[in-house]
């Protein structure tokens, strides 16, 4: 006992020897046959993978094999086969996810390394893109400066959220606790339709109708302005944000609002006091949501801003638009090569961090909501 | 209910009608044609150019599928000539584009308004042509390949598509497509020196384009219709803001560039402002289409731009510019016009071609026979000029017509 626990102090031997004893159960309580097509369709899903890598002309011949195993073992062993199929489909998707994270990043290293600086004596990939402001990719010193696209695109969400964010709960809490029956039938479905029309509609009506309007009301040189792209795109995250609002407050207990109303409360003391707080996490994860639709909304605002990227004088000035990480993207992708196409890449780093960090930070409200009103603590 | 079982049935019919016509079409291919399908049912007189083995049934095979595997279709037999494509600059896509459209019709000389001449009228430039054969067949024949003398049914189809100058490129230099177009040289959409270009690719221009400076409507009802160059390289660099400074009304100049580093973009840098990398500071906005560009001149007030010609019109007028004391008129009559090769904001369009193992000279016989449709005077009339861009002088036209492959 004792020389067991010298020779293996965190117990992992013995938990491996155990893990290692249940799978050889687990083979030889199945039939053989299921055994070898498994270890079949597994290495043939492996093979397909690493074909796929190396662009090999045999990755057909392995995913041949993956579907001629898959398929046999839903024939004969359907329980089985079903297990080890929903397994590989939750591995491919975390694999693919992260293919595609290390690409991104692969594709925007050369030029980060290219423009790296010192920081208090620390090398720093990178950061000449954040030091200069010009974006100047087909002069003699090209300039890649993000902080144009940057500060476009927080411009454009700011006023995303605050056009969709009130309007979407608002709406949430009408459909949800105060419209009668009928206009719920007819309002909720609508919602959801807006979410329907594509983006590029939007768009397409901001640059004709909504941009030239803005360019004679307020003067402007020119059309194209944050303004007007934040409220086209906080439009867009409408939809978004209320369905799931609508959701999360429909989802509020009946006994919790019944339990306040019999308490002698009205209707809207209720609705703030008990609804509202309860349903907190789900509103607000819509409004993350919405706002996660906001950066990464691409067409309205390529259609609508200026393409001169350009840091907008002063940091606040929402009447000039010049350009959003994404429209940086879409209307450059065709003619950029070498570093102009790395930096590109290095926009779409910033959107998927920003959006990463979004979406851990809408889970973790999520999370501390749950146990404050959950009652789980 | 009813519909809903109805309505796989039907697309299991189809699925087997295109399954038998493929199993009828590999049949065909392999020469052993029953006859009696409705592929085969219209008996084809084989074109002049028929080579020994082409049995009735080869050809009517070759009639049904399009889709085969190619061989370039070389002029010792011309059998199944894949699909032509190409790709690329928005600016050459309407020639390219119409081209390939009047190329698919393959329209029968009867025809008098897309090929040949009947009472209504002829096409331009066929008295030069004088065919009895449809208009596609007219020009795969002389490479070799055989007639369909069938309306809409050429030799071999064409077909193009709209992307941007440095995709074009790439995709002809990659085998993706057969025709890559640029509206830049490719030595500067790619990054290349001339000998790897002269190594890679045949350069065919088909066609000139200018890039006329336009002003707003409101601009040019002020009476602004000439600039010098000078004038203009001052508005894009920012020297000059406001149109009163240009004797204008008072009204700041919306100055409209193209998507950086798009063929265009570059030579309006190095034919206006001097230098291929130079500086743009002046630049409201930028414009990826010359389509979003003619809007946004139609939209605003007091803009500047420059963009194809094909795109001008009543609100968006092209202006005379004066160059080192030569007037370059708007209009087509004057002595010096924006249509003249020697206009510096011209450009040559390009049609790029591989040069690969198979293809020694760069353009086979299928790139060969659909771009000598552009070298013709009909050609030059109906999809260059017709498109609002620069015919080649008769020189050029010679010059071209050595890079394409010997006639059968």
């Amino acid at each position: 006992m004792a020389t067991t626990k010298q020779r293996d102090p965190d117990g992992w031997q013995s938990r491996l020897a155990s893990r290692f004893a249940r799978f050889v159960e687990f083979v030889q309580d199945t039939d053989n046959d299921a055994v070898a097509v498994g270890a079949l369709g597994a290495l043939s899903l492996v093979g397909a993978f690493v074909g796929f890598l190396v662009t090999s002309p045999y990755t057909s011949v392995f995913l041949a094999g993956f579907l001629v195993a898959i398929a046999y073992g839903w024939l004969r062993h359907q329980e089985l086969a079903a297990r080890g199929v929903t397994l590989a489909m939750t591995v491919s998707t975390v694999v693919i996810l992260a293919l595609i994270t290390f690409f991104i990043f692969f594709e925007a290293w050369p030029i980060l390394a290219d423009r790296s600086g010192t920081l208090f004596g620390i090398p720093v990939p990178g950061l000449k893109l954040f030091t200069t402001t010009s974006w100047t990719p087909a002069e003699g010193t090209p300039r890649y400066s993000m902080l144009p696209m940057i500060q476009g695109t927080v411009l454009v969400t700011i006023i995303a959220t605050v056009v969709a964010g009130p309007l979407g709960v608002a709406a949430a809490l009408f459909i949800s606790e105060i419209a009668p029956g009928p206009v719920r039938e007819v309002v909720k479905p609508g919602v959801e339709i807006l979410a329907g029309i594509p983006s590029i509609v939007y768009g397409f009506l901001g640059f004709t109708v909504l941009s030239p309007w803005a360019s004679d009301a307020f003067d402007l040189v020119g059309q194209g302005t944050y303004l007007f792209v934040g409220i086209v795109v906080g439009l867009m995250a409408l939809p978004t944000v209320v369905s799931i609002a609508e959701d999360a407050i429909n989802s509020v207990p009946e006994s919790m609002k019944s339990g306040s109303l019999a308490l002698g409360t009205t209707d809207w003391q209720t609705m703030t006091a008990v609804t509202i707080p309860t349903a907190f996490s789900g509103v607000s994860a819509a409004v993350l949501l919405g706002v996660g639709r906001a950066i990464g909304e691409t067409m309205a605002a390529t259609v609508m801003l200026r393409n001169t990227p350009t840091v907008a004088e002063p940091l606040y000035n929402v009447f000039y638009g010049f350009e959003t990480l994404t429209s940086l993207i879409a209307a450059n992708y065709g003619s950029s090569s070498g570093f102009q196409k790395d930096a590109l890449f290095v926009a779409g780093c910033i959107l998927f961090v920003t959006v990463l960090v979004l979406s851990i930070g809408s889970q973790l409200i999520e999370r501390r909501m749950d146990r404050k009103v959950g009652g789980v603590e | 209910m009813t519909r809903d079982s109805e309505r796989p049935a039907d697309r299991v019919t189809r699925r087997k009608f295109l399954l038998t016509s493929g199993a009828i079409g590999a049949a065909g291919l392999a020469g052993c044609s029953s006859g009696g399908s409705e592929e085969t049912d219209t008996p084809k007189p084989s074109g002049d150019g028929s080579s020994s083995g082409g049995s009735d049934g080869s050809s009517d095979g070759s009639d049904g599928s399009n889709s085969s595997d190619g061989s370039d279709g070389s002029s010792s037999s011309p059998n199944e000539p894949s699909l032509l494509t190409g790709e690329g600059s928005s600016t050459v896509y309407p020639i390219a584009n119409e081209g390939a459209s009047y190329w698919n019709g393959n329209a029968p000389p009867s025809d008098g308004e897309y090929w040949g001449s009947n009472d209504e009228g002829s096409v331009p430039g066929w008295s030069e042509i004088e065919t009895d054969k449809n208009l596609a067949d007219y020009f795969a024949t002389q490479h070799g390949f055989e007639a369909t003398d069938e309306r809409s049914n050429p030799p071999y189809r064409a077909t193009i598509g709209l992307s941007h100058s440095g995709t074009g490129c790439e995709a002809v230099t990659g085998g993706l497509v057969d025709i890559g177009n640029s509206s830049g040289p490719i030595t500067a959409e790619l990054g290349w020196s001339e000998e790897e270009a002269n190594e890679e690719v045949v350069d065919h221009v088909l066609g000139r384009d200018g890039q006329p400076v336009v002003v707003s409507k409101d601009i040019a009802d002020a009476g602004i219709d000439q600039l010098t160059g000078e004038q203009i390289r001052q508005i894009y660099q920012d020297e000059i803001t406001n149109w009163s400074e240009l004797g204008g009304p008072d009204q700041e100049i919306f100055c409209i560039g193209r998507a950086v580093g798009s063929g265009t973009d570059t030579s309006f840098r190095l034919n206006m402002l001097g230098d291929a990398e130079a500086e743009m500071p002046g630049v409201d906005t930028r414009q990826g289409q010359n389509q979003g560009v003619a809007q946004l001149v139609r939209q605003n007030e007091g803009a500047i731009a420059y963009m194809a010609l094909a795109f001008t019109g009543e609100q968006v007028q092209p202006i005379a510019i004066d160059f080192d004391g030569t007037v370059y008129e708007t209009s087509k009559d004057a002595e010096n016009t924006i249509f003249d090769s020697a206009y510096p904001l011209n450009r040559d369009l390009h049609m790029y071609t591989q040069i690969t193992d198979d293809t020694p000279s760069g353009t086979d016989d299928r790139e060969g026979a659909f771009m000598r449709m552009f070298l013709t005077q009909f050609g030059q009339t109906v999809f260059v000029e017709g498109n609002n861009y620069i015919p080649l002088p008769t020189a050029d036209i010679e010059a071209e017509m050595e890079k394409l492959p010997d006639t059968a």
